[in-house]
């Protein structure tokens, strides 16, 4: 079996436009996510082909070139075969709206022959229980989400893969969902989890790849993405002499409003200096860049070639 | 189960809980139901209270004075009264017999009521009228089935569970023809046994009749089931119940024209195919060259002259059933090749 459970090579998906020119949604993406559990994030900008991705990825879209494989089975080929072991969201919700929330779920059941006590389970699990056999449209936006999270509980996946899962869903309905993600990454379920709020990927997230205008920008864990520390902010009672010290042994210190900041991914060295010239820091943090700027960086980059 | 039996039980179940399927399956019960009620009251016979009132009103014109004045004046000038032939001599024994006998009241005169006549029922009364209803209904019922799924966008949801389009198309294809083709033969069947039951009570019922009946509700059955799957495969191929409706009604309304405009023969007008499928043929009369004994006969040449011709069911069949596997050709390709949103 492959290491990988998701794997593009040279994927490309391009749409005619109603004048008939030709979009290209997605460039030549190489994807590859790893089998064995985790959360591994999809980011970029709307419109950067993360849904098309997925859609190609699932059978809903046909890929203009490029071969893609699901548990190291070549897909749409072997879709049938593997589809059964990953479970998906895919943009909004999409339930029969005048069914109950309990009759959508039970069809896609019956479908695949799981028995009726998946769907009670699922039910439980997103905490619909009660309101199960009301009519899909009259649900909120988050209760919709959930119902669709729960149909893909019905197949007990070993591959997530889920668009946007916490749109429309309320702060405490955020965390849940976000528990749930992270709890099945680490019961071995992978999940692919497509978001815009970096906050939150960053938070679930062992590994990420990001794309923009349909190309790959980077991928890898988020740890290394990210990089390690180069600068630390220490927080001291006098700042202007821990500026003072800091230069005068070599290290580069500017005042960051009521801290320092010094430009060095040694913090050794910075309590050393500080504590040879008695001043004693009350606070010491490594300085990384978030998700969020490693992001803008790297998409804003892209924008300004693509324009270029 | 066999995953693809397990498919169309889903597609099934899915069907019977659409509330729009539910109201047109009642509509073709209640809709024939009234229909036939109404034949059968509008045929019953007269009552004895309304064939006494008959008599009575027949003998209050008998010893109307003017109808004998009347029946005077027809002997007096037959020809002028009666539109008779010049064989028929004013004043004469024969004037008298005749003016007498067509101008005398008649009991049926004065009661209002048809005659169940089962054969005229089946070739141009209620059992064309039920069997277009049927055909309209299950075809509504084809494309609202599958429109639902389009609209919600549950459709890509669906292939989330079963990637293979095919079996998707051939499971939902089979669950409308198939309810559309029983619901039919029970609803015909029952018709014409409840309205043959009610012709053999009045002892009206000719040999073999009610038997060309239920086989015309046979084959009506089994055009509706072909209604209901050409809705079904435009629906997939157009992706809109609202589309598909449209151009169905488009066909209807400027087919005929066309087909007219363009000088194609009738032989290919879809409605009259049908109805030699339901009619077990059919006669239309076709535009063609006066022939050299017509154009003699006319006394010149005019053109054209109307044909009598004869459209056979397995034609009719050959038509509808080509135009029919074609569609559904076309939509199967097209919900395998065509991204789904």
């Amino acid at each position: 079996m492959s290491d990988l459970v998701i794997e593009t090579s040279g994927l490309r998906k391009e749409f005619r436009t109603r004048r008939g020119g030709l979009r290209v949604a997605v460039q030549n993406l190489d994807l590859a996510v790893p089998a064995g559990g985790g959360v591994h994030g999809f980011l970029g900008p709307n419109g950067s082909g993360k849904t098309t991705t997925i859609r190609m990825l699932l059978g809903l879209a046909r890929p203009t070139r490029g071969t893609m494989r699901l548990f190291g089975e070549p897909v749409p080929e072997k879709l049938p075969q593997v589809i059964g072991r990953v479970g998906a969201v895919v943009e909004s919700p999409k339930f029969s709206p005048n069914s109950s929330g309990r009759l959508n779920l039970s069809l896609l059941a019956d479908a695949i022959g799981a028995p009726r006590s998946r769907v009670d389970e699922a039910i439980a699990t997103v905490q619909l229980d009660g309101r199960e056999k009301d009519r899909y449209k009259g649900y909120s936006l988050g209760m919709k989400q959930r119902l669709a999270i729960a149909a893909t509980l019905l197949k007990d996946p070993q591959l997530l893969i889920l668009d946007e899962p916490t749109n429309g869903l309320d702060p405490a309905g955020i965390r849940e969902i976000r528990e749930t993600i992270r709890s099945l990454g680490e019961a071995g379920v992978t999940v692919l989890l497509s978001s815009h709020i970096l906050a939150e990927v960053q938070q679930v997230c062992t590994s990420a790849t990001i794309i923009g205008n349909g190309k790959l920008l980077a991928s890898g864990r988020v740890d290394d993405l990210l990089g390690s520390s180069t600068a630390h902010r220490v927080v001291v009672p006098e700042p202007h002499l821990a500026i003072e010290v800091l230069g005068a042994a070599g290290l580069a210190a500017v005042a960051d409003q009521e801290a320092v900041r010094v430009e060095t991914d040694d913090a050794a060295r910075i309590t050393q200096v500080l504590g040879e010239a008695g001043v004693w820091l009350t606070e010491l943090t490594p300085l990384r860049p978030d998700l969020e700027t490693f992001f803008l960086a790297l998409t804003d980059a892209e924008r300004l070639g693509a324009e270029a | 189960m066999n995953s693809f039996v397990r498919l169309v039980t889903v597609e099934l179940s899915r069907l019977l809980h659409r509330r729009a399927a539910l109201v047109l399956v009642a509509a073709c019960i209640v809709v024939p139901t009234i229909i036939g009620v109404a034949v059968v009251l509008d045929t019953r016979p007269p009552s004895a209270s309304e064939v006494a009132q008959a008599e009575q009103q027949m003998e209050a014109e008998r010893n109307n004075p003017d109808f004998e004045d009347g029946v005077e004046q027809c002997i007096a000038d037959p020809q002028g009264w009666g539109g008779y032939g010049p064989d028929i001599a004013a004043g004469s024994e024969e004037a008298e017999k005749v003016c007498r006998s067509d101008m005398e009241p008649r009991l049926e005169n004065y009661l209002y009521s048809a005659q169940l006549d089962i054969g005229q029922e089946r070739d141009s009364g209620s059992g064309i009228a039920i069997t277009l209803i049927l055909a309209m209904a299950m075809m509504l019922l084809g494309t609202t089935f599958t429109g639902h799924d389009w609209a919600s966008g549950s459709v890509s949801n669906q292939l989330l569970f079963e990637p293979r389009r095919l079996r998707v198309w051939f499971a939902k294809a089979i669950v409308v023809t198939g309810a559309a083709t029983a619901l039919a033969a029970v609803v015909l069947t029952s018709y014409w046994l409840a309205i043959g039951q009610v012709a053999r009570s009045r002892d009206r019922l000719g040999d073999g009749v009610l038997l060309d009946c239920l086989q015309m509700g046979w084959r009506a059955a089994a055009v509706t089931g072909v209604a209901a799957l050409l809705g079904f495969a435009l629906t997939m191929l157009f992706r809109s119940t609202v589309a598909t409706l449209g151009i169905l009604f488009g066909i209807a309304l400027a087919g005929g024209i066309l087909l007219g405009a363009f000088g194609v023969s009738d032989r290919w007008n879809p409605a009259l195919n049908v109805g030699a499928v339901i009619t077990d043929g059919i006669t239309y009369y076709a535009e063609v060259p006066c022939s050299q004994e017509a154009i003699e006969a006319m006394g010149g040449d005019y053109g054209y002259c109307s044909e009598e011709r004869e459209l056979t069911l397995a034609q009719g069949a050959g038509v509808l059933g080509t135009a029919v596997v074609g569609a559904c050709l076309l939509s199967l390709a097209w919900f395998r090749q065509r991204d789904v949103p």
